[in-house]
């Protein structure tokens, strides 16, 4: 019997492009059959009944026509818009953030449903949040352990010795957490502090939605936000757009207050 | 690359599909569909179309005022003595400009961006005519900025990036109504629709 010619799924829509005169090339992420791309036809009309539902972050639910080339969305139903996320520029540029790592660490043709579930979880702990740093940390590292990129945070990565209090190192390329003793075989090799070892455990037994609120310098925030930023660029291969815009957006705001 | 029966013999063919197949929306089906169908045009009809390439490639610039697209430029808009030169409404692309002036509603002038920010399409405030529009903005004689970014997730964090960078600035910063429906493109509403959104636009 040949497959059903549609199907039904739920998926977190991530970024789309025109298409044609008046259609989209929609990106979206699903529940199971990992990422897929599809044509929405005539979407850019204001009158379509699909418009308005494929917008980026927003959680629907398509009706998908499979075809000989692309496939088409024949449906499609938000499941959750995300409001409170879309109400001001650093929240939306967090969603950014989260869509582009999940459109980055996201396989076609591969189901991945922690990874799903991570991304609506964390669309949810950082919507309106005033304080999303811990949840977007969490998300860093609970994201790499969903694609089976899991640091080793409680041994060395060379000699497999338990860590022991004081400063070490971190390594992105071998996995994980190494003590001073090692010597590190590559370049991009980070001082790791106690403190840091501390956060980043902490991140790895949470989840983005229920966190615990724990007291924090900005050195340290800076040290654990480095340390999962160059990890996961390490593991795309790319420099993570969405961080780049904020950063500028923080360093204009910055400059505008002090010309 | 699987591009069926292509005649070898015809490297002139083989680079027309090649070409058509750099064009957006056109796989290599396509291309040598389109590649087929140019040679059965007859050849002045092809002509004419290889021509209007190359003139837009020659003629078209961008405005070094609106940044919209032109063959002479300040463009004819900005050109326009009768416009009032307070009052600048920012778009996205040149098709919206056209679909705005359709209004007869709006006798300012315009900014046009190229683009929306979208990191996930890699496109960055970098990429897009903004530094234009803030240095336009810096000559001191506007007195409104018209937002008129798609109500699309990107247009309203362009719309919002703009503001940001705007904050504390004498300048009033106004935005079409929303009446156009979320996720949908200025250059597919009716006259109406836009009519209204331009009459409602409001105070930030
Ligand atoms: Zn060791
Ligand atoms: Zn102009």
């Amino acid at each position: 019997m040949p497959p059903p010619r549609t199907y039904h799924c739920d998926a977190l829509i991530l970024k789309h492009i025109p298409f044609g005169e008046s259609g989209l090339l929609v990106t979206f992420y699903t529940a199971d059959r990992g990422k897929v791309r599809a044509v929405a036809r005539g979407a850019r009309r204001s009158n379509s009944k699909l418009v308005g539902h494929l917008e980026p972050l927003t959680q629907a639910r398509l009706t998908i026509r499979r075809g000989l080339n692309l496939d088409d969305v024949e449906q499609v139903q938000a499941i959750e818009s995300f409001g409170a996320l879309k109400d001001d520029l650093d929240s939306i540029t967090n969603g950014f953030y989260v869509a582009e790592l999940v459109d980055g660490f996201g396989a076609e043709n591969g189901a991945n449903h922690p990874l799903y579930q991570l991304a609506i979880e964390t669309l949810h702990a950082v919507a309106g949040e005033s304080q999303p740093y811990l949840p977007l940390r969490c998300f860093d590292l609970q994201l790499l352990n969903v694609s089976g990129l899991k640091p080793e945070l409680y041994r060395c990565v060379e000699c497999r010795r338990e860590l022991e209090p004081g400063r070490h190192r971190f390594s992105p390329a071998l996995g994980g957490a190494m003590c001073l003793d090692c010597r590190p075989t590559d370049a991009l090799v980070m001082p790791l502090s106690l403190q840091a070892v501390k956060v980043l455990r902490l991140l790895d037994r949470s989840s983005p939605g229920s966190i615990q609120p724990v007291r924090m310098g900005q050195n340290l925030k800076r040290e654990v936000q480095g340390l999962l930023e160059v990890t996961l660029e390490y593991w795309l291969d790319f420099q993570i757009r969405s961080n780049s815009f904020l950063k500028d957006l923080n360093r204009e705001s910055r400059s505008a207050v002090y010309t | 690359m699987s591009m069926g029966p292509l005649p070898a013999a015809s490297p002139s063919l083989a680079r027309l599909v090649q070409e058509l197949h750099k064009l957006p929306g056109i796989g290599p089906k396509s291309a040598q569909r389109l590649a087929y169908h140019l040679i059965r045009l007859p050849e002045d009809e092809a002509l004419a179309l290889a021509d209007a390439i190359t003139s837009v490639k020659r003629n078209v610039i961008f405005c070094q005022d609106c940044q919209n697209l032109t063959d002479i430029s300040p463009c004819s808009i900005c050109q326009e003595p009768r416009r009032n030169q307070g009052q600048i409404c920012v778009v996205e692309d040149p098709l919206d400009v056209m679909a705005l002036e359709r209004t007869h509603c709006y006798d300012g002038l315009y900014h046009v961006l190229h683009g929306v920010i979208s990191p996930l399409n890699g496109v960055t405030a970098h990429d897009l005519k903004l530094g234009d529009l803030f240095k336009r903005l810096e000559a001191g004689s506007v007195e409104e900025l018209v937002i008129a970014t798609n109500p699309t997730l990107e247009g309203e964090a362009t719309s919002m990036y703009i503001r940001r960078h705007l904050e504390g600035r004498d300048i009033r910063i106004t935005h079409l109504a929303r009446g156009l429906p979320v996720g949908g493109s200025l250059e597919y509403s009716d006259d109406q629709t836009l009519r209204r959104a331009f009459q409602g636009r409001q105070e930030l």
